[in-house]
């Protein structure tokens, strides 16, 4: 079975996520239709898009939150869909995902919330946990913020905790829901900085779900641009920056003159 | 009068499958808690919160209860002249019927509806989403640990509530309507039996079970938005007192129908 065989490493530029005409519907509305793409090892990918075309609902299918009503979604070589309760928590050890807006227990302090991966998965002593999550707080730009409570943070410092939290167990795949949304445009910068120093600095695959289209020229190896539940171009950051496509056009130009209408 | 047909079929079929899904809700609970070892720390917590945060709730509105109890009954009694008595009245009341009732409706309201706002307020800020992506699933997390916590410690303040009541109520006798103190306390001993202990700790884990059945299904399944907690909690203390009273005349009716029965 699957789930028993050990995931294996995978080589910079492999194929990590690959979807296969993906729908999604709720109740009579298509969110989305037919999404077919790679999501590359080691790689940035970020999926742009006017809010309400399906970005997060896309996010939520990669980690198991939500069910294809049609289509195939291979992560880490387990078909998502198709996993078992305990197969599927085994794959999530391995993924990372940052909320929009950071999804912390805020009944727990900054040192629980990052140590509660750490301390369900692991058999890692006390001390190795205080140690593991003061450095990646130190990742994310907030050392020495363990005992604050979370209603204590800013709107961004949640968010980095949240990813704090994502980046704990050291996963194979880290998500970001929206990173900057909501953010001031130092914060935006900040945090758009933050994610290259990762892929940097942990060589790990990120794929973030945005519509910053200049935060997406700066970290994005791959764009997607999703439309009205449609993959409207898929490729490399420079290709999609430059085609000639008219809703990208108008959406890369911030423009309301053409095809595309804001939900 | 066919559109009042249809309105009553329709309430029949949502009722029908809120209880399924409450029914499906607590299978999936038994089946985390039996395939996995508890959470003792988390168990702990909502011991406390449960308990300790009810005590005081509980107890002081079972005084209360148990000192009118011995006025109504004191009241009633002297018109048949036997008003000597009282303490029968209170310890048939208390043990048997308002100690294990007073003490679920109290823990309902205070306990049941913070684990349902709770609850509900971690679904509409994604938490539970969050929990499940660290792989850490939610029933074994904030659901098990409920039912394991309210099922301990309920029936303990069933019997709490009992002495509360009982104390109150032998006060008010003896203090307020000078009965013979001797005789309020002959009169208690003789008619509360450890049986009668037992089946309010009986009626204090059945109920219990409900309202934690009630209050976390509604906080899992909240809908979205402040409006969804609003809801959510409302509906979990409404449902769950509702559902208490009935409840609580089928235990009477098990535990006690029997002896009325045999009396007649």
């Amino acid at each position: 079975m699957a789930s028993k065989e050990e995931f294996r490493k995978y080589e910079t530029g492999e194929p990590i996520v690959t979807v296969r005409n993906l729908s999604k519907s709720f109740g009579s509305l298509r969110v989305l239709k037919d999404l077919n793409c790679d999501i590359k090892a080691g790689e940035t990918t970020v999926f742009l898009g006017p809010s309400g075309t399906g970005k997060s609902v896309f996010i939520k299918h990669i980690v198991g939150l939500l069910k294809p009503d049609e289509g195939e979604l291979e992560v880490m070589g387990r078909n998502v869909p198709t996993l078992g309760e305990r197969e599927l928590y085994e794959l999530r050890k391995h993924l990372g995902l940052a909320f929009q807006l950071g999804a912390l227990f805020d009944s727990l302090n900054v040192y629980d919330n990052v140590s509660f991966p750490l301390s369900h998965h692991t058999r890692m002593r006390q001390k190795e946990i205080k140690s593991r999550v003061a450095e990646v707080l130190e990742l994310v730009g907030l050392p020495g913020t363990e005992n604050k409570l979370t209603t204590e943070l800013s709107t961004g410092q949640q968010k980095r905790v949240g990813l704090a939290r994502a980046l704990a167990l050291n996963p194979t795949i880290v998500l970001f829901d929206e990173p900057t949304t909501g953010l001031d445009p130092i914060l935006c910068t900040t945090i758009d900085e933050l994610i290259l120093k990762l892929k940097t600095e942990l060589g790990k695959t990120f794929i973030v779900i945005s519509h910053d289209i200049e935060g997406t020229w700066n970290m994005a190896d791959q764009v997607g641009v999703l439309y009205q539940g449609t993959l409207l171009r898929y490729g490399r950051n420079a290709d999609v920056r430059r085609d000639d496509n008219i809703f990208l056009k108008q959406f890369f130009g911030r423009t309301e003159d053409g095809p595309m209408i804001g939900v | 009068m066919v559109r009042f047909v249809e309105f009553i079929g329709a309430l029949f079929g949502k009722v029908l499958s809120e209880v399924g899904a409450i029914g499906l809700f607590v299978i999936k609970t038994l089946s985390v808690g039996i395939s996995t070892f508890p959470n003792l720390k988390r168990f702990g917590e909502e011991c406390y919160n449960i308990g300790i945060q009810s005590l005081f709730v509980v107890c002081s509105v079972g005084a209360f209860i148990g000192m009118s109890t011995a006025l109504v009954g004191y009241a009633t009694l002297k018109d048949l002249g036997a008003q000597n008595l009282v303490g029968i009245f209170i310890g048939i009341a208390s043990i048997r019927e308002l100690g294990p009732a007073v003490a679920a409706f109290m823990v309902a309201a205070k306990a049941g509806s913070g684990m349902a706002a709770h609850i509900a307020t971690m679904r509409v800020k994604e938490q539970i989403d969050a929990m499940e992506v660290q792989a850490v699933n939610p029933f074994w997390y904030l659901i098990v640990p409920r039912f394991l916590a309210i099922m301990v410690v309920l029936p303990v303040l069933v019997v709490w509530n009992d002495f509360f009541m009982l104390g109150t109520g032998y006060m008010i006798a003896v203090f307020q309507l000078k009965i013979n103190s001797g005789a309020v306390m002959e009169n208690l001993l003789s008619t509360v039996a450890m049986a009668d202990i037992w089946k309010g700790m009986i009626k204090g884990w059945v109920l219990a079970l409900f309202i934690v059945s009630i209050c976390t299904f509604k906080g899992f399944t909240c809908e979205p938005g402040a409006l969804g907690v609003g809801k959510a909690t409302n509906q979990a203390v409404v449902y769950c007192i509702a559902i208490l009273i009935i409840i609580n005349f089928f235990l009477s009716q098990w535990l006690y129908g029997g002896i009325g029965l045999r009396g007649m």
